[in-house]
């Protein structure tokens, strides 16, 4: 997974404008649940990261065994005294989100596997909300067909509505039946099977509703595609020695997976 | 002339004076071709790898005559019968894409046409002489280091085409067939779960390369990807 913090190339970044508003915000609709807001709060637009003075020989990526760490950048985590979810754009009801409002959502787990461009796969047991869920809550226009999604390490992706509602797309708080860790994205990452990993974003921060698809960071940054969708080849299943298998694209299945029923 | 000059000027003669040697087909005087299909005459060809377990092992199998789409179904072809569809005007002659085999079944049929089976398919795609490329020769693809899926305009590659003069069986989208998947060892709880496709790309972040004509690819038939489109064929009445 090729998930960054890199400055260079990053053409939109989290600058302190709310910051004092939306710490004493989130505590406060954390008790109402999700609710509708100002428009104009909506937005993130604050520094989220957990240690602004990242030590120089800090390394991200790593080959831990069973599920290999990336990130374009060192990101040394959440600040979650200040995080909170924004989700606007064109839709008739922006809502704010609180760390504990998204355990209001209806929880859905899944296994599967994230497909690294790098080659590698690597399985786990993901738990989360499906999209439709926000969608129905916010209503967005009818001409919002693309979605554009920020993290706190100023990394930022971009899909159509339509591959966000597809039932095996997850935005996922829990892996293996722990909360997120700070490598694998607490506090909220996504989780697409079917996208290369580098589409499935960490750290979200700020979900909008647009008529126009923007690009994401690794096409502005090399010969990556924004589309991101997992193509025919071989992959290297970690949990396979990474031994060479043929997979189809889409989402990967391996002969020892388990695929699901639907 | 300096030297890379000279080698790049090479290069694109090359390039250029390379074509594909068609198959002389005559085709019978009571027969009409509908427009933008091809007339592949019944006979014998050779189909699969004798290496490839999965395939027809490179054995000689005979088809009846039958007509297959020159070209992938473009946007805007896919447009004239389903108006519902959407895509960027400079999309249009650009294959339609995250289509599930049932839509692209659902086109064929209004347009009184089917999908190809596998026998149709590979026998447009690479003649009578087994080889392994539509085009025969080896070449190198050209988007190698990229990381994604970029298709072509259906008429584009003319350098490409098949022995018969289909566009695009090596290469751009993958396509659906009228055929569940199967192998032999086949695992009961996979058997009826896809359809074949055939002809498209396998690639890696760094490599991108032309699936050989006899490769077999399966998918779910109701995926809608960016990397699958179709063809129509018809029987010859």
């Amino acid at each position: 997974m090729k998930h960054e913090n890199r400055n260079k190339g990053a053409k939109e970044k989290n600058n302190s404008v709310f910051k004092f508003v939306r710490r004493d915000f989130f505590k406060l609709i954390s008790f109402a649940g999700i609710s509708s807001i100002l428009p104009n709060v909506a937005s993130a637009k604050d520094d989220f990261r957990n240690d602004k003075n990242i030590p120089k020989k800090y390394i991200q990526n790593r080959d831990i065994p069973g599920f290999h760490i990336r990130s374009a950048n060192p990101f040394m985590g959440v600040d979650m005294g200040n995080w909170g979810l924004s989700i606007g754009g064109m839709v008739k009801n922006p809502v704010a989100m609180s760390y504990e409002d998204l355990f209001g959502m209806k929880m859905v787990s899944q296994v599967s596997r994230l497909k690294c461009v790098e080659c590698w796969s690597a399985k786990a047991k993901w738990e989360g909300f499906h999209f439709s869920e926000l969608v129905e809550k916010l209503q967005p226009d009818a001409t919002a067909k693309f979605v554009y999604i920020q993290s706190a390490d100023s990394y930022y992706e971009s899909f159509t509505l339509e591959e966000l509602l597809r039932p095996r797309v997850l935005f996922v708080l829990r892996m293996d039946g722990q909360p997120l860790s700070r490598d694998h994205g607490y506090p909220l990452r996504l989780i697409a099977p079917f996208k290369y990993g580098y589409k499935n974003i960490k750290y979200i921060t700020s979900i909008k509703f647009l008529d126009i698809r923007k690009r994401n960071y690794w096409s502005n940054s090399g010969p990556y595609s924004v589309d991101g969708t997992i193509q025919p080849g071989i992959d290297h299943p970690l949990d396979f020695d990474k031994k060479p298998l043929p997979i189809n694209g889409g989402e990967v299945f391996h002969f020892f997976d388990k695929r699901p029923l639907a | 002339m300096k030297p890379f000059t000279f080698f790049f000027f090479f290069l694109l003669l090359s390039c250029d004076s390379y074509e594909v040697v068609q198959i002389k087909v005559e085709v019978p005087a009571e027969i009409l071709v509908p427009e933008q299909m091809i007339y592949i005459p019944a006979g014998d060809f050779i189909m699969g790898h004798e290496e490839e377990p999965r395939t027809h092992l490179g054995k000689l199998v005979s088809s009846a005559a039958y007509f297959i789409d020159r070209y992938e179904v473009s946007h805007a072809k896919y447009k004239k019968i389903q108006p519902n569809h959407t895509f960027s005007p400079k999309s249009a002659l650009y294959p339609v894409t995250h289509l599930s085999y049932f839509e692209a079944l659902d086109y064929c049929k209004a347009l009184d046409k089917r999908l190809p089976t596998e026998i149709e398919w590979e026998k447009a795609a690479r003649g009578t002489d087994g080889r392994k490329w539509p085009w025969k020769l080896y070449v190198d693809h050209p988007n190698n280091g990229f990381s994604g899926f970029m298709s072509e305009p259906v008429d584009k590659r003319k350098e490409w085409i098949s022995p018969y003069g289909v566009y695009g069986m090596g290469h751009n989208v993958w396509e659906w067939i009228d055929e569940v998947y199967t192998y032999p060892g086949q695992p009961e709880n996979e058997s009826e779960l896809f359809k074949v496709i055939r002809g498209g790309l396998l690639q890696t972040h760094i490599t991108i390369k032309f699936s050989p004509s006899y490769f077999r690819n399966w998918m779910k038939p109701d995926s809608k990807l960016n990397f699958i489109g179709f063809r129509c064929a018809k029987d010859v009445e």
